[in-house]
């Protein structure tokens, strides 16, 4: 029983290849973001920082990055207040309908971004509450397509949690609000950083969305890419890939010590 | 000091007496609602509201450029669909990748999904984990971004074949449906990897070697024993990738280059090109009602399975 298990040739074969699938894509920006030519060939023709360099002076991709940057921070702010208040409801009330509402949260999850955005553009634009191509209507979708995670992120910590511990604050004085900042809040901590960075990230490379939110001026990164990967592959692009992909990585290493990675996978998986 | 803090509120509680902490309790519940107030009205008022008038937009009569729904209650948008062989063949094209990417995805993740799951030491589980989960967060462009110039036309497959005179002319590697299916597997596949780990964790060990002290092979051991006990799994990964790729645009548009006409890409170009709103709620009508069928085929396979135990 103790003995480490060893895996058959076929399962290593078999790993081996999903991880190319996944990691070569990735390999493949980061070189041509690095590569001295003007594209990236096999093999390649050395390394150089000349295509960052020309990221940061991007007039279309730099100012991108950031926006990308400042949608994803206010997105993550609000989704995260919301979607751990949301949480708390959800695991602790008696009501019936709970399960109905949770549903509800979740189902940005399974409707398609394209669909999503067209029926927010249209209620804008019928609606005429001047949401239309600004900044705040975009700001709600991105909302609506992250919150799910906190919530299911939040209520995932929130299942286990023995109510007797906020019990105790209470009986001890403490009001209700206090009761829950100072003993839940405290336990759930990790969790709700793990939704917060969930929601940032999922935020900031969103990009079915700005089909029908974004305007020239309101463009996030993946837009821009998509824009540009139309006509041609620039180099430049693939080193603004390769900022993304940092950023990525290191969120992914920051949550993976804040919370169980396989617990929280094992919580959240979906139920149809 | 979170250690000492949950002892001081431990030891605390084993003094209170039952009837204090019931009516701590009820304090703390009659104001729970508040919470969800909210997220409730967000939702209803930008979520619930907005799709439930473009599903009656698709029922109204078409009018192009205008764009408010005007309720007259009509079907002649999804006459329209299912009289045009363009559109009910790119549902089915759209079906068709989606089962194709679904399976190979499948095919594809189990293996790694497996030694993920099966692995021991924790630094190569977290490690596996951290690749799994942030190829699934990195934005999808960047990643077809990779791909394309993998598989382009002067690409680095193509290039490189054709400079070392092993080709004459590309392989139809990208702008094709071929393309598309490759693309929807690399964006999809995190997903099917993930919903696999949970499931193949679940199963004891000692199922395998039960089967194997009777004398079953490797092979047969997982075939009749490890497989059909992780078909939860796999069955809701599948379906899970079917309802991302059939409602993806990006990589159809950018895999497909235009050439590979599913739904996402007539939806945009009904909408964009021809200001045809209603024909466009109704395409996004259908690719929802395909969806939502691939549910119930989901739990029709998935209750034959298990024999109705769930």
């Amino acid at each position: 029983m103790s003995q480490p298990i060893r895996f058959h040739w076929t399962i290593w074969l078999g790993a081996a290849a999903a991880l190319v699938v996944l990691l070569l894509p990735v390999v493949i920006v980061v070189m041509a973001g690095l590569t001295a030519g003007e594209y990236l060939t096999f093999p390649p023709q050395g390394l150089s920082l000349r295509w960052v360099i020309a990221f940061l002076r991007s007039p279309t991709f730099f100012p991108a990055y950031l926006f990308s940057l400042e949608l994803a921070a206010v997105t993550m702010a609000i989704s995260t207040v919301m979607g751990t208040m949301a949480a708390v409801y959800v695991t602790r009330t008696r009501f019936k309908g709970a399960p109905t509402m949770r549903g509800l949260f979740m189902s940005p999850i399974v409707l398609p971004g394209l669909v999503l955005g067209l029926a927010l553009y249209v209620f804008y634009v019928t609606t005429n509450i001047g949401l239309a191509r600004t900044f705040g209507g975009l700001l709600i979708g991105h909302v609506l397509v992250t919150s799910p995670f906190v919530l299911a992120t939040v209520s995932a910590s929130l299942v286990g949690f023995d109510l007797s511990l906020e019990e105790a604050a209470r009986s001890l004085g403490a009001g209700p609000f206090q009761a829950f900042r100072l003993v839940t809040l405290r336990i759930i901590a990790p969790a709700v950083s793990a939704g917060a960075i969930f929601a940032f990230i999922i935020s900031f490379g969103q990009f079915d969305l700005s089909l029908y939110l974004g305007t020239p001026n309101l463009t996030n990164l993946p837009y821009a890419m998509y824009i540009s990967l139309r006509y041609k592959f620039e180099p430049t692009a693939a080193a603004a890939g390769i900022f993304a992909i940092a950023l990525v990585v290191a969120s992914m290493v920051l949550s993976s010590r804040l919370v169980n990675l396989g617990k929280l996978v094992a919580n959240t998986r979906l139920r149809w | 000091m979170g250690g000492e803090l949950d002892m001081a509120i431990a030891s605390a509680v084993s003094q209170s007496t039952p009837r204090s902490r019931l009516s701590a309790l009820r304090l703390g519940r009659s104001r729970l609602w508040l919470l969800v107030v909210p997220m409730a009205i967000f939702f209803l008022a930008f979520f619930l509201f907005p799709v439930l008038s473009l599903l009656a937009d698709a029922f109204d009569k078409p009018l192009p450029g205008r764009v408010a729904p005007h309720g007259d209650f009509v079907l002649t948008n999804f006459r329209r669909f299912f009289s045009l062989a363009q559109y009910y063949n790119s549902a089915l094209l759209t079906i068709e990748i989606s089962v194709v990417s679904s399976i190979s995805a499948a095919i594809l993740g189990y293996p790694l999904a497996y030694m993920i799951a099966k692995i021991e030491r924790p630094a190569w589980n977290t490690v596996l984990m951290i690749l799994v989960l942030a190829s699934m967060q990195l934005d999808g462009v960047i990643r077809l971004y990779g791909m394309m110039v993998l598989l382009g036309d002067n690409g680095l497959i193509n290039g490189t074949l054709i400079r070392w005179h092993y080709l004459d002319k590309p392989l139809p590697l990208m702008y094709n449906v071929f393309g598309v299916i490759v693309g929807t597997v690399q964006i999809t596949l995190p997903f099917m990897v993930l919903s696999l780990i949970g499931v193949i964790r679940s199963i004891h060990p000692s199922f395998e070697e039960a089967a194997r002290s009777l004398g079953a092979t490797r092979w047969r051991a997982f075939r009749d024993v490890t497989l059909p006990l992780t078909m939860p799994g796999l069955l809701a990964g599948m379906l899970l990738v079917f309802a991302l790729s059939s409602s993806s645009y990006v990589v159809a548009a950018l895999m497909g280059g235009w050439k590979v006409w599913v739904l996402p890409i007539h939806i945009f170009e009904r909408i964009s090109n021809s200001g045809q709103w209603q024909f466009g709620a109704a395409l996004s009508t259908i690719l929802f009602l395909i969806n939502l069928s691939a549910v119930f085929v989901y739990q029709f396979v998935s209750s034959r399975l298990t024999g109705g135990r769930t």
